[in-house]
């Protein structure tokens, strides 16, 4: 354990990152993942069929490819533009944080897109009518109706999503993000200890997934509050 | 930046090279996941707490971590205790073959022990007391009656587990094997063409994909012929 000394400090920034990364997906995650919902049941055949192609794609695909695709691809991209208004520069890439963020999202937001869809046929149509009938327009029905009835329904597949999400922040050490595992990985070059410097990751990690799982229940718990008066 | 095509057609037999890599990697640790799985969920239907609480915090442990964490864990960690090096595994772990193997069962087995649980809880009770009205006993009950409708059951879930296990046998590029990820990678370390190499690798995984999905949709189809001949 007196391997560890010295270390704590950096594998408290590392989970800084990984909870910095968590959050920054986890919106990209909700975003994508309407979106794709939105699309999927839109009447819009272009929308569908995009929509598929997003799903089939990421959730077909191991992560750690989307991964290295979209940051060395997008490196590649970024430097062909830029050496168009200036043939002096070498490489451009996106920041791994960014690159890593988005990648993840993507990939989650895939399997979140199914989720929502899923929630948002849920609704009882009855409800929807009923708002329909107090004169609600569709963004309002939309914000106040559906919304809150499709999250008491998303929320138990979702909080899987959030752990998968977590889990994944894990890969974008790969591409050099500083976080808890690009940390151990220092701290073992030094020490040569690997079996403590990971297990530590694995204990934050354990920990992360810990508070997901615990604030889905008392999300849950809030999102069905008004049931449980009615009993 | 022009898509090269002529790399594409020379490097797509060189990643297929992989794929026995691949598909030992996948089937082994499905294979053998599946008998953990089968042990985890005798002990946490059994009953009895000595056995229930070591299958709970496994499953907990090894599904609040990431697999990333866990093969880093048993291929850089492990050697470092000594216990492990001269106990009779060091053949196997001392390989990263092996200890993939190891990371990839020991993972898949904790989900798919709650997916088959999730089968096992979905059989109606009724059918359970009509075997025990007939007098069998309670492993016959749970061999004739429970496991084959449990299996049906747990078969659509089972199914996107096994997808997640192929996705998974990726990572193991990061231990130096060389499986379909791992020859990418090191193709476009050679070549620095990302967009050719991974976007050639994608479709080829999204070819696996849907071949196993595909065959876990037939086998439901036969499993469940009896309910359609019904209707």
């Amino acid at each position: 354990m007196e391997a560890l000394n010295g270390w704590w400090d950096d594998f408290f920034w590392g989970s800084v990152v990984v909870a910095d990364v968590f959050v920054v997906s986890l919106i990209l995650t909700v975003l994508f993942g309407l979106t794709g919902a939105a699309a999927k049941l839109s009447k819009n055949r272009v929308a569908q069929s995009i929509a598929n192609g997003y799903t089939i794609i990421f959730r077909g695909t191991p992560e750690i490819l989307v991964l290295l695709l979209f940051y060395f691809g997008s490196a590649i991209a970024l430097t062909a533009i830029a050496q168009i208004s200036n043939p002096e520069i070498k490489y451009v890439d996106i920041p791994p944080f960014w690159a890593g963020s988005i990648a993840i999202a993507l990939i989650v937001g895939s399997y979140a897109t199914e989720t929502f869809r899923g929630a948002f046929l849920g609704v009882e149509p009855g409800q929807i009518e009923a708002a329909r009938a107090l004169g609600l327009s569709n963004f309002k029905t939309f914000i106040y109706v559906r919304i809150p009835a499709m999250w008491r329904l998303a929320l138990p597949p979702f909080g899987n999503h959030m752990l998968s999400l977590i889990k994944d922040t894990a890969l974008i050490s790969i591409i050099g993000l500083e976080e808890t595992l690009f940390v151990a990985e220092q701290a073992i070059a030094t020490t040569g200890k690997p079996f403590t410097m990971f297990i530590v990751v694995g204990a934050i990690y354990l920990g992360f997934s810990t508070i997901i799982t615990l604030s889905v229940v008392v999300l849950e718990k809030y999102a069905n509050q008004h049931l449980k008066i009615a009993r | 930046m022009i898509f090269d095509f002529a790399l594409i057609v020379d490097s797509i037999p060189k990643m297929l090279a992989g794929f026995w890599m691949t598909f030992e990697l996948w089937f082994l640790s499905a294979v053998l996941g599946m008998a953990l799985a089968i042990i985890l969920l005798l002990m946490r239907i059994s009953g009895r707490w000595y056995l229930y609480a070591p299958a709970m915090a496994y499953i907990y442990i090894f599904r609040g971590t990431p697999i990333l964490v866990q093969i880093f864990i048993i291929y850089h960690g492990f050697p470092q205790l000594e216990f492990i090096r001269e106990s009779i595994f060091w053949p196997i772990l001392r390989e990263p073959f092996g200890c993939a193997i190891l990371a990839l069962t020991l993972n898949t087995g904790a989900y798919v022990s709650e997916i088959l649980r999730g089968g096992v809880l979905g059989v109606d009770r009724g059918l359970k007391e009509a075997g025990a009205a007939l007098g069998l006993s309670s492993t016959h009950r749970f061999i004739y009656i429970t496991s084959p409708i449990a299996i049906r059951l747990a078969l659509p879930a089972y199914s996107n587990d096994i997808i997640s296990l192929m996705k998974s046998t990726a990572l193991a590029s990061t231990i130096t094997l060389l499986d379909m990820m791992g020859i990418a990678r090191t193709i476009v370390a050679e070549t620095y063409a990302p967009y050719e190499i991974f976007l050639s690798l994608t479709v080829i995984y999204l070819i696996l994909t849907w071949i196993i999905q595909k065959s876990i949709g037939l086998i439901e189809k036969r499993m469940s012929r009896h309910v359609r001949s019904e209707a």
